[in-house]
């Protein structure tokens, strides 16, 4: 519409004097949940339901030999034993990032078994009671190999190097050699496990050669592309419903083999088939995050300012399958120095393929790169805060690019204030109360803005509420509540008034709820479509004969708490659903996408919305792109027994704009709890003998509980960003827990004088 | 063994009958016999506390207890929590308040539990509601704001 102008009085989300995004609003989804009215993907039930049990495999490589079926076949209620032999062909499908797939079948029922836990049969039965009784009499017979159980195993060997992980400038090996301070350590942290509260499974139906499916995703698109290549079916032929998601962590993002087994089970029974996977079953129906260690060298003057880095790493991944976790992510972006060699192995080993869990690289990276900054601090007699100031990165030490933000340096300033800092006293073992060692910490972390088109419908209904729709989706980070927040904004409406509809595909696309970018380009999306459609309306409103405004004589319109209006105020304040009437609409719609001009063909956007490939990297175009913060962090040491507690956590964090405070700290918190249970209790034990993750269940692989949280304070610091996302927010879910375990293993070495460079911190390395 | 017996259950102080096999969990029972979905299963091996429900008013883990097990006992669930006037009991009220949760996976059992902890007297200090409410896992970490919401409630209620 030409001759109208865009500015209304609350309508500009960009200049932050907005009255909703930024107001810290309970979120829109919390009063379905707390009433428990919330409905989970595995709790549809369509008509004639049967129920699926996975059975895995108890050995790490090897073949099976023969599946004995027989007394399973004939228990009561079970309508099919699916096994390798009559398995329905599938074809590959190509991965997410979209490169084609091997010309050969996909098979989520092993025969060559690579690793403990893998699926090799299900059963399917009128309920789950008769199909956990009949997996329970399937018996397996192997023709076992040798297992190699982790990276630790001579036989598992050096591993293959991953040369696009590989970062050089300066000489770093013949910096390192020359400098006055040395110090070189390495670094590990075992398998963790996402656990989700919510467990993955999902609910499978086909009605010719359509397919629904009702399944918790982190990326409905890019599982429905997995699923029609694997059943050879259309791609809109596929629907993905998952409006709730009860935690993800990175471990919902992708389809999984129990979703093939599932969906091949419905076919051959030709009902609905619900699989739900059993909690231990989880540890290996899909990955969690590698183990890996790192060693890094630290070159610096006496002063403790860097001179070099050498950095080399590992990770396991499976046997046939390539999991990189990014061991130098933080190394080459923290701090400044002339010189830095980083390198990246990945050790094949009899495991699931890992996967990512909550800040894939930078996690484990941090625990390296912000232990070692700290050994250099107590090497060259420095305050562990100063260290880290006087190292500063003014620009990207790799990218040797601006910032767009970085404001870490007020991160620490207010962290160091909040927590009082100033009245730590340096030496180890030198604070303490009791039977307890105090130990005071520090550490930085960082996350980069990672950048996909989004694409959003706007509807401005007849009784003047909008609706909003994406098949993105809200796993608790607050997609419902900001995208509201975003829509009333450009709109001029209340928030109340706009209903979200997310986590369908029959909705606009959307890419992975990932990489912590989905708020800032659905909220980009969200604004861009609700602007236009305002546009439309105000149009309608200055020309349509029918409408108040047609002798007005105004140029443009203003749109205020759900009325429209002559911009300085003179004639009728005419609320949306009065004005909708008398121009006789149903409705407005419009639909937007925030894909470039160049890239908007229908192959564009399949490729856009179903794989990564058109991820925008942190450091593409004029700026490097990150999210900063700086944790504080207080423990207690019990003198005899070695028993660490967290008792205070202080975190200056800089997400750039934060759209709703409330929510984005809860993330924060939230990310911060996660790593207190890495930095103290997680830890996949693998019993070397058999190659399987022993404490695969929730009592024995131990995550954080309500009892071993402290207060934790949260203090944002960040400032709009424009060159981050339209709207100046940076990433926020996965920043919170990048850093915690270094500043925890930190404050227990101030505490004891113990140096713990293994995770988790348990009591037998402090003894 | 999979010969349904049929069970009449008190649900949320309505009297339910259905017909089960005896080795149906009262979690299952809820979820997939009587459309009863906010318990919630999250390890159904007693370790999470997803599905917490009251019997006769105390915290019980529903996937630990068979249904046939709770014939004649007073069995509330999320669902039941609230008047019959359709509003919303206290601790809901202050968990949304607190954003005491993310996902939402594991709030009705965190709710359940809240309530049950004060009930017992046991959210006298932050460290009691903390102990007391360590059975109950949150993945997405809202503990903080969780003892904040019962620390609200049990101090309004005193």
């Amino acid at each position: 519409m030409t001759g109208t102008d865009t500015k209304t009085k609350h309508g500009d989300a960009s200049d932050g004097s907005s009255n909703s995004l930024g107001a810290r609003l309970s979120r829109f989804d919390g009063p379905d949940k707390i009433r428990g009215a919330a409905r989970y993907a595995l709790e549809n039930h369509p008509a004639n339901l049967a129920h699926a049990v996975i059975v895995q495999s108890t050995i790490a490589a090897g073949t099976v030999r023969a599946i004995d079926v027989a007394a399973a076949q004939v228990a009561p209620g079970v309508l099919l034993v699916l096994t390798p032999d009559n398995a329905l062909h599938l074809d590959s499908a190509s991965n997410w990032l979209g490169a084609p797939p091997p010309d050969a079948p996909y098979l989520p029922l092993a025969r060559t078994v690579t690793f403990n836990g893998q699926h090799v049969a299900a059963v399917v039965a009128e309920t789950l009671e008769q199909a956990i009784e009949a997996a329970s009499l399937i018996r397996i017979t192997y023709d076992a190999t040798d297992a190699i159980p982790d990276f630790d195993d001579p036989r598992a060997g050096e591993g293959q190097p991953m040369d696009p992980m590989k970062i050089d400038w300066g000489d770093a090996e013949t910096a390192f050699a020359a400098a006055p301070v040395r110090i070189e350590e390495t670094y590990r942290t075992p398998r963790e496990y996402n656990v989700p509260l919510e467990p993955h499974g999902l609910v499978a139906q086909w009605d010719g050669d359509a397919l629904t499916i009702w399944e918790p995703s982190q990326w409905i698109d890019g599982m429905a592309r997995t699923y029609a290549e694997w059943f050879a079916i259309p791609f809109d032929k596929v629907r993905i419903v998952s409006p709730y998601v009860g935690g993800g962590f990175g471990s919902k993002a992708l389809a999984c083999a129990h979703g093939a087994i599932a969906i091949m089970a419905a076919k051959m029974v030709g009902r609905p088939v619900k699989l739900a996977v059993t909690r231990p079953q989880s540890f290996t129906a899909f990955g969690g995050r590698p183990a890996t260690r790192q060693t890094i060298a630290l070159g610096a003057t006496r002063e403790g300012k860097l001179l070099s880095i050498v950095h080399r790493g590992d990770n396991e991944t499976s046997v046939d399958g390539f999991a990189v976790e990014p061991l130098g992510a933080v190394t080459a972006l923290m701090y400044a120095t002339a010189n830095l060699s980083s390198r990246q192995n990945i050790v094949p080993v009899n495991t699931v393929l890992p996967g990512p869990l909550r800040a894939p690289g930078e996690n484990p990276s941090a625990f390296g790169i912000e232990s070692a900054i700290d050994e250099l601090a107590y090497a060259v007699g420095a305050d562990p805060l100063a260290i880290r100031l006087l190292n500063y990165a003014e620009e990207d030490p790799h990218a040797r690019k601006p910032w767009s933000t970085r404001q870490l340096r007020e991160a620490f300033a207010v962290g160091a204030e909040r927590f009082g800092w100033s009245r730590r006293t340096p030496a180890p073992r030198s604070m303490r109360e009791g039977n307890q060692l105090i130990g005071w910490g520090v550490a930085a972390g960082t996350y980069p803005v990672r950048r996909t088109a989004g694409e959003a419908l706007v509807r401005i209904l007849a009784d003047g509420t909008v609706e909003v729709a994406s098949s993105s989706i809200d796993m608790g980070t607050g997609t419902y509540t900001i995208l509201a927040q975003t829509a009333a904004d450009a709109l001029g409406v209340a928030p109340d008034r706009v209903r979200v509809k997310l986590g369908d595909s029959s909705l606009p696309r959307a890419p992975v709820a990932g990489g912590s970018q989905l708020a800032n380009l659905m909220t980009g999306a969200v604004h861009k479509a609700a602007l236009a459609a305002r546009d439309e309306l105000i149009g309608l409103a200055i020309n349509h004969p029918s409408s108040p405004f047609r002798d007005v004589q105004a140029n443009t319109l203003v749109i205020a708490d759900g009325r429209i209006a002559a911009p300085r105020g003179n004639g009728p304040a005419v609320p949306i659903a009065e004005l909708m009437r008398k121009i006789g609409r149903e409705q407005i719609e419009v639909l937007r996408d925030t894909l470039p001009e160049a890239s908007r063909s229908d192959e564009d956007r399949y490729k856009n919305f179903t794989t990564v490939a058109t991820m925008r990297s942190p450091t593409d175009g004029d700026y490097s792109l990150h999210s900063w913060c700086a944790h504080f962090v207080e423990v207690r040491v019990d003198a005899d027994f070695g028993t660490v507690r967290v008792s205070r956590v202080v975190s200056g964090i800089d997400s750039g704009r934060v759209y709703n405070p409330k929510l984005a700290e809860s993330q924060w918190q939230g990310g911060i709890i996660m790593g207190i249970g890495q930095a103290l209790l997680e830890e996949g034990i693998v019993d070397r003998r058999h190659a399987r993750v022993v404490n695969n269940n929730l009592a024995d692989y131990l995550i954080a509980t309500n009892a071993d949280i402290p207060d934790i304070e949260v203090i944002s610091v960040g400032i709009p960003d424009p060159h981050a996302s339209a709207l100046g927010g940076k990433a926020v879910g996965e920043l919170g827990i990048v850093g915690v375990a270094p500043a925890i293993a930190n404050a227990v070495y101030h505490a004891t004088g113990r140096r713990i460079r293994e995770l988790p911190i348990t009591l037998d390395k402090l003894m | 063994m999979t010969q349904p017996i049929t069970l009449t259950l008190d649900i949320n102080g309505r009297t339910r009958t259905v017909a089960l096999e005896p080795r149906v969990t009262l979690l299952d029972a809820l979820r997939d016999h009587l459309a009863l979905n906010g318990t919630k299963k999250g390890c159904d091996q007693g370790q999470c506390g997803a599905c917490t429900v009251h019997v006769d008013g105390a915290r019980v883990l529903a996937c630990l207890t068979l249904a046939a097990q709770v014939e004649g006992r007073q069995i509330t669930t999320i669902e039941g929590l609230a008047g019959a006037d359709g509003g919303v009991h206290p601790v809901q009220t202050a968990f949304l308040e607190r954003d005491a949760f993310q996902c939402g996976y594991c709030t009705p059992g965190q709710i359940m539990s809240a309530v049950a902890c004060i009930r017992e007297g046991h959210a006298g200090s932050d460290a009691e509601i903390r102990e007391y409410m360590s059975g109950n896992l949150c993945r997405c970490g809202a503990y903080p704001h969780i003892v904040a919401a019962v620390r609200d409630v049990a101090g309004a209620a005193s």
